[in-house]
């Protein structure tokens, strides 16, 4: 793969797993995980 | 008497309901197309944007007014204020109209799924020629134009009702049941994803489909084309503007979370449709390699991608062919009953049981016989004339145009503050200020571009597609499609609601 192809694939793979892991760190802070 | 709502039984299965609404066809044969189109990083970059800006608001605001009023899209906006009861009603004959065509989507995957096995459409490099012809001649039979009918093609139909059958068996028994057959419904296509990029990836000429898939061109971030792709792909992977949302906002409990679910919900599903673009494009790149062709002759979105590239280059794989292919197939119909059951279940019957004081049986197996009935018209010989003309009126106009009304009305008339603090009350983190002003203009204003750029510029000065019913043209008929739904849905709105009779 191409160096850009690389980044790009590591940046959006970053955000999304980063989104992911910031959204499971705050579960239960509202409510609880089941309700 | 009030009477008690269906139920998720745990916010986990709300979760994977709302994921496998949300992750579908479109992730598998629009996004990674998109982002091969638009400037690959460029494009990447304007969809994060939009996820941030729009997907995730827009969620956070259908599931959170669901979840308020305890009722689907039709009781909220009539809980609003009963003269904007027909803003609900829209997106529910946008859901209906959609389930009817895209469960005839997943008979023509379940087609190939059964054909996969003995390479139907030919094998070798033969396969590239006969793909075509068999998807036309074979799956579709298709006619001359969308006036020819020509009678129903047998083995679609078959497919379809088999479809709605088990639509029927899982619906039923209401959210509870949804939920669970949701948690495997959302697992099982991402393993057959798995599957899928394995075998792409191993193939010669897969890096060089990939490489077209992440290429970057951030000179297009200038263009108003590249924003467009990315608000749309926005708009249209995350299952808003098409009712479903409030119902199943309207199945959760008082205390449950709403702003971190809708988190989880968008973030699931881009993580979805960008693993999709690797399986897809590597499969791509070796179809490229096979044949010695470049990327520009490549069909690779829509159905083109699904039915005609995919078979081709499954068959011109070295080994595991029918494997792969049946994988393929039951990936896209397992992508696609998640969001099926999301629109007939809560797009549909749910705002029908709240209108009409229907029973949870009676609403499902009144949607599932008249979506059969009108999917009859998308397995005739003319279908995909039609469905592509319908898909256009709802899940572009439609879906856009009710998605604006809804966020103007909520923002200005109902109040985004009021409704951020009521979903920051019970959710695992706080949305600020900034949330109301997208509901209020971000959101209505890029909708509107969307609209008017990728919408009004070409389909007012074109006859949409070239087709001609009688007097009208494609264009016409887009139009006549939006507005017969328009003027239901007022109708519907003046109609008295009746009171719900016991669920289950």
């Amino acid at each position: 793969m191409t160096t850009v192809a690389i980044i790009n694939t590591i940046i959006v793979w970053l955000f999304i797993i980063g989104g992911l892991a910031f959204c499971f760190s705050k579960l239960g802070k509202g409510g609880g995980w089941e309700d | 008497m009030e009477v008690k709502r269906e139920r998720w039984s745990s916010r986990s299965l709300f979760i994977f309901a709302a994921i496998g609404s949300a992750i579908g066809l479109g992730n598998v044969w629009r996004f990674p197309y998109m982002c091969y189109e638009y400037g690959g990083g460029a494009f990447l970059f304007a969809w994060i944007v939009g996820l941030i800006i729009l997907g995730i608001p827009w969620l956070m605001m259908e599931i959170g007014l669901g979840k308020y009023f305890q009722k689907g899209a039709p009781g909220v906006f009539a809980g609003i204020g009963k003269k904007w009861e027909w803003v609900g009603w829209w997106p529910v004959f946008v859901a209906f109209l959609i389930v009817s065509y895209y469960t005839v989507v997943m008979a023509w995957s379940l087609r190939y799924a059964v054909d996969s096995i003995t390479m139907a459409w030919g094998k070798g490099a033969a396969a590239a020629e006969g793909a075509a012809d068999y998807f036309f001649g074979n799956i579709l039979e298709v006619s001359s134009g969308p006036t020819e009918l020509g009678g129903q093609v047998w083995l679609t139909l078959l497919m379809l009702a088999i479809i709605w059958i088990i639509m029927y068996v899982v619906m039923f028994k209401g959210a509870r049941v949804l939920g669970k057959v949701a948690f495997w419904t959302v697992l099982i296509p991402w393993a057959l994803l798995v599957i899928i990029f394995i075998r792409g990836i191993t193939l010669p000429g897969a890096v060089d489909g990939l490489n077209y898939y992440l290429s970057t061109d951030f000179s297009v971030l200038a263009d108003g084309g590249v924003w467009f792709a990315a608000f749309s792909q926005v708009a249209f992977s995350l299952s808003v503007g098409m009712a479903g949302m409030y119902a199943y906002g309207s199945f959760m409990a008082k205390k449950s979370d709403v702003n971190n679910n809708a988190a989880i919900v968008t973030f699931s599903d881009s993580a979805t449709a960008f693993f999709a673009g690797f399986a897809v494009f590597s499969v791509v790149g070796f179809f490229m390699n096979a044949l010695s062709i470049s990327a520009g002759e490549v069909t690779a979105s829509g159905l083109g991608l699904a039915f005609i590239t995919f078979p081709a280059a499954i068959s011109m794989m070295p080994a595991l062919n029918g494997l792969i292919g049946v994988a393929f197939f039951l990936c896209l119909f397992f992508l696609g009953i998640d969001s099926a059951f999301f629109l007939a279940h809560g797009g549909v019957a749910a705002p029908l049981r709240d209108k009409l004081g229907w029973s949870l049986k009676k609403s499902t197996i009144i949607v599932c016989v008249a979506g059969f009935l009108l999917g009859m018209l998308f397995t005739t010989k003319a279908g995909v004339y039609w469905l592509d003309m319908v898909d256009r009126a709802v899940s572009f106009y439609g879906l856009l145009i009710t998605g604006i009304i809804s966020c103007l009305l909520v923002g200005w008339v109902f109040g985004a503050r009021k409704l951020r603090e009521y979903l920051n009350e019970t959710s695992d983190f706080k949305f600020g200020a900034w949330w109301d002003w997208v509901i209020k203009l971000v959101l209505p204003i890029a909708m509107t571009f969307v609209v008017i750029y990728g919408g009004f510029m070409v389909d007012i000065p074109n006859a949409y597609e070239g087709y001609q019913v009688g007097p009208f043209n494609g264009s016409h008929i887009l139009w006549l499609i939006l507005g017969v739904t328009l003027i239901l849905s007022f109708v519907l709105g003046r109609m008295a609601t009746k009171a719900p009779k016991e669920e289950e």
